[in-house]
């Protein structure tokens, strides 16, 4: 049982850090960015890159995934989110599909889908780790934990008490009363872009290292987004009781059912949701209606 | 010979005629006797190309029907295509490979799925609606990759040849006259419904669904309609798609392919039946061009290796290009065109429309 | 015509002419001028152009579909037709715009701090350097509601809120868009009164745009009048509380003797006949 619990903190920790990418993007954009799963797979191939160029730095290798991500982040709204502003929300949702398309032929054309490791190039090791209570961990299982409570902890504290956060927060309710007052909110959409970007890469950069790297990760991003429905698209806080959820579900459906049903989870507990209450359990409910 | 475009009626009749003016009845004619002639003259490999070219077009024009016309975002297409391949599947493994039996019950099948998804996505709207559809085409996948595990064929199933009576359907050519007619019936289909009452009423829904609700529109029930009719069609086309790849498996109806009948009817030109049609076109010879074109270039041995992750980038560059600079896809760059010939030598600005 | 012995206007307009989605033109012809420490009012009824014009002087968004397609907008002796927004709104020339004008999810507090207070000084005119107790000072009310959210503010303490963001914001030229819109009458003129006070304390400049022409008038200096889309008269404040037409059409004291019973117009008993 306490296995179980482990697990399942341990899984959403992973699916939180997708979904904070989500919410931040959405709340700053209302755009649904469907590549965020690809950004995470970009993250860890980034950390394999720098690994490969510069084996045993497994500091510098991080810094450097994760600062090239949000980089990404912020290059990806410029060029391609940017333009998208006067057209209808489902283009450019669409137009973030296209992108994780073209983000997975990219690595592809470079790595091929070869399993990749990038842990031993790190000069790092992965040993279980016994809790009390008896249930067994990796050690990048409590990284994965320790970084997504950090993170969160971070973001909240922006948000809410940095006058950046604020004006980021005022530019993702009414752009263009935030331009009035001065804000260039073009600029913060690119933060968020890039805060989803580095968020994505926390998550990618663990999970290479703690399971395995393949362009393939990137279903991983829709499981996530379930997870940021689930809570609310427009609600950070939302995202730790939504992800504990979703983990939760497809934990047991492992554990007492069919593997398989493992995969489906997600989109079942999704659609349990849209179909009882759509905006998730702490989204803003008249969000409903603006697409 | 009339160059109008077609504007101007003088009486009832010609205003509910499908083609109009003579230009298009002649161009109609010209396009029907080269379908017809075209096996004299083209390669196997080409009229495999125009076949799937014409079964990817049925698939189009039913997402074109939901969501072109009745603006009810899909991202689910996949799974009603799995849902008629997979009824077919069924039916094989039941010893009834019939396609007399098959693609009746596919329709039937699609459409109670459309029923099973339309009725709640009465709820949602928009992004909503898109997720709520993707999720459904993660559990429709499930169960059928659960049957495909449950007829322990792992791989998937085989499906025979379809036969009516004594008379097998077999051969690149009838695969080509067979698809080509069915799609030809289905883009019938498509505008004549676009003109009718429900075609208008699913119009007037995307539009403006509060006005459409109070000038009398059953908006619940053309919702379902709409759900109903599209994945209907899609069913069928996908027992089609069985039928003709002679072999089912799960594997092949992944998220990827919705994407791709997304790209269709976007790259084509939303809301727009020829629009449906040349996207599918576009979409299913775009990997063939690039083969072609890295044949042209005759690059060594090896470099086939790039050749998938660089007609998947080129794919999804291409919708993005679309997406970004030509929202009104093909049919609006054709529509101009049209427009440049029928104005020469004035030149007009046209209206955009406000979006 | 200019408000009369004026050398350094801070803000001016010269014949904009705004079209919405390349085919809709809103205003045409439009100029106006606004001098130092000055309440000028665009008088109009609705539809007659006068936020469009206040947008085109503060800029639209470029997902908007409206273009400036001849004029000139000149704020401190610079030229800044199609100028973003924030760039204006950094430079001191900030709108309140007359929907969506507070930040409805961020509570009072924090509505205050989402904006950027413009640091350097301007060219040509002093910046009133606004800090948050004057901000308090003019709208207690303000610093009793500090934590609440915005969106659950009354329609008069939301304007107020909007006009001190504004405020911090430290404009040269203060827009705003129909600040007594769906107010009470002692709520427009206590707001009249204040934005009269911030003119004579602060050393404002205001382009008061408002369909409430009497309130507007009796704090203005000088006044326009637009309809459909054009400036059809301007003059001081006084002028056009004398003139004729302003007080029949939008004072609402016209010339009772000789005025037709709408009984009596034509049309009227044209339709008249049907019933």
């Amino acid at each position: 049982m306490t296995q179980a619990l482990a697990t399942t903190v341990v899984v959403a920790s992973l699916y939180a850090l997708l979904a904070a990418g989500y919410v931040l993007v959405y709340r700053a954009t209302r755009v649904l960015n469907l590549a965020q799963g690809d950004m995470m797979t970009l993250g860890g191939y980034f950390l394999f890159l720098v690994a490969t160029a510069v084996p045993g730095a497994p500091a510098l290798s991080v810094v450097a995934a994760v600062g090239l991500s949000a980089l990404s982040g912020f290059v990806i709204y410029r060029l391609l989110m940017r333009p998208m502003a006067g057209h209808p929300i489902f283009a450019a949702v669409l137009v973030t599909v296209t992108l994780g398309i073209l983000l997975r032929a990219a690595i592809v054309l470079v790595y091929t889908d070869r399993i990749r490791h990038p842990l031993p190039l790190l000069g790092l090791a992965n040993p279980p780790r016994r809790l009390p209570g008896g249930a067994v961990v990796s050690t990048f299982d409590l990284f994965t934990v320790g970084v997504a409570a950090l993170l969160f902890v971070a973001l909240f504290a922006f948000l809410r008490l940095s006058p950046l956060g604020i004006q980021m927060r005022a530019a993702g309710e009414k752009a263009l009363l935030a331009a009035q007052r001065g804000i260039n909110f073009q600029l913060l959409f690119a933060l968020s872009w890039a805060l989803a970007g580095f968020a994505g890469a926390l998550a990618g950069t663990l999970y290479a290292s703690n399971v395995r790297l393949d362009p393939s990760l990137g279903v991983l991003g829709l499981k996530a987004f379930a997870v940021a429905l689930v809570g609310g698209l427009d609600s950070l806080g939302g995202v730790i009781p939504g992800a504990l959820i979703v983990a939760a579900v497809e934990v047991l459906s492992v554990r007492y059912g069919d593997p398989l049903l493992a995969d489906v989870s997600p989109f079942l507990c999704l659609l349990a949701m849209l179909l009882v209450r759509p905006w998730g359990l702490f989204g803003t409910k008249e969000e409903l209606e603006r697409v | 010979m009339s160059l109008a475009g077609g504007y101007f009626k003088t009486t009832y009749d010609g205003d509910l005629a499908l083609v109009d003016t003579r230009l298009r009845r002649v161009t109609l004619a010209a396009l029907v006797i080269a379908l017809l002639v075209l096996p004299r003259f083209a390669s196997p490999f080409a009229l495999d190309l125009v076949a799937q070219v014409a079964l990817a077009a049925v698939g189009a024009l039913a997402l074109n029907m939901l969501t072109g016309f009745a603006g009810q975002v899909s991202l689910g297409h996949a799974g009603f295509i799995a849902a008629g391949a997979f009824t077919t599947a069924v039916l094989v493994e039941h010893r009834l490979p019939s396609p007399l039996l098959a693609l009746p019950a596919a329709a039937l099948v699609g459409a109670g799925l459309g029923v099973v998804v339309g009725i709640p996505a009465l709820r949602l709207k928009g992004l909503y609606l898109a997720l709520g559809t993707l999720a459904l085409h993660h559990v429709v996948l499930y169960a059928c990759g659960e049957f495909q595990n449950y007829w322990g064929a792992n791989t998937g199933v085989s499906i025979p040849p379809p036969r009516l009576g004594a008379w097998v359907l077999k051969g690149t050519t009838a695969w080509y006259y067979a698809l080509t007619s069915v799609a030809a019936l289905v883009l019938a289909l498509s505008v004549n419904l676009q003109r009718s009452r429900a075609g208008r009423a699913w119009m007037a829904i995307r539009d403006r669904e509060i006005a459409a609700e109070s000038v009398g529109i059953d908006v619940a029930l053309y919702k379902v309609l709409a759900f109903v009719w599209s994945s209907a069609i899609t069913a069928i086309a996908g027992a089609l798609f069985a039928y003709q790849r002679a072999f089912v498996s799960v594997e092949a109806f992944g998220f990827f392919v919705a994407i791709e009948y997304i790209a269709m009817i976007i790259i084509g030109g939303l809301g727009s039946s020829l629009g449906a049609v040349l996207g599918a076109a576009f979409v299913t010879l775009l990997p063939h061009g690039i083969d072609a074109a890295f044949a042209r270039l005759s690059v060594q041995g090896g470099a086939e290796y790039y050749l998938f992750p660089l007609k998947f980038g080129a794919f999804g560059l291409l919708m993005a290009v679309f997406l970004v600079f030509e929202p009104q896809g093909l049919v609006g760059i054709w529509r101009r065109i049209r427009n440049w010939f029928f104005l020469w030598p004035l030149r007009y600005r046209p209206l955009r429309p406000a979006s | 015509m200019t408000p009369a012995g004026v050398v350094t206007l801070l803000l001016e307009a010269e014949n904009l002419e705004v079209v919405y989605h390349h085919v809709a033109t809103a205003i045409q012809g439009v100029s106006l001028a606004v001098p130092p420490r000055a309440i000028v009012a665009l008088l109009g009824t609705n539809g007659a152009g006068k936020t469009t014009t206040l947008r085109a002087i503060s800029g639209f968004l470029g997902a908007d579909d409206a273009q400036v397609v001849s004029g000139r907008v000149t704020f401190l002796g610079d030229t800044v037709t199609g100028r973003p927004p924030h760039e204006l709104a950094r430079r001191g020339l900030v709108l309140v715009p007359e929907r969506d004008k507070v930040f409805e999810t961020l509570t009072v507090q924090e509505n205050l701090r989402a904006l950027v207070r413009g640091r350097h000084a301007a060219r040509a005119a002093a910046r009133p350097l606004v800090t948050l107790e004057q901000v308090f000072h003019y709208f207690p009310v303000l610093a009793e509601r500090g934590r609440q959210l915005a969106g659950y503010l009354s329609g008069g303490e939301r304007q107020m809120l909007a006009l001190a963001t504004a405020l911090l914001c430290r404009p040269v030229v203060l827009l705003v868009d129909e600040l007594s819109l769906g107010l009470a009458p002692l709520v427009v003129e206590s707001l009249m009164t204040l934005v009269a006070r911030l003119r004579d304390e602060l050393g404002l400049a205001v382009l008061l745009v408002e369909q409430n022409a009497g309130a507007a008038l009796a704090v203005a200096n000088y006044g326009y009048v637009m309809e459909h889309g054009r400036i059809v008269y301007d003059g001081s404040a006084e002028q056009l509380l004398a003139h004729e037409d302003v007080r029949e059409f939008y004072l609402g004291v016209g010339r009772r003797e000789g005025r037709k019973r709408y009984t009596e117009v034509k049309q009227y008993q044209r339709r008249r006949r049907w019933f």
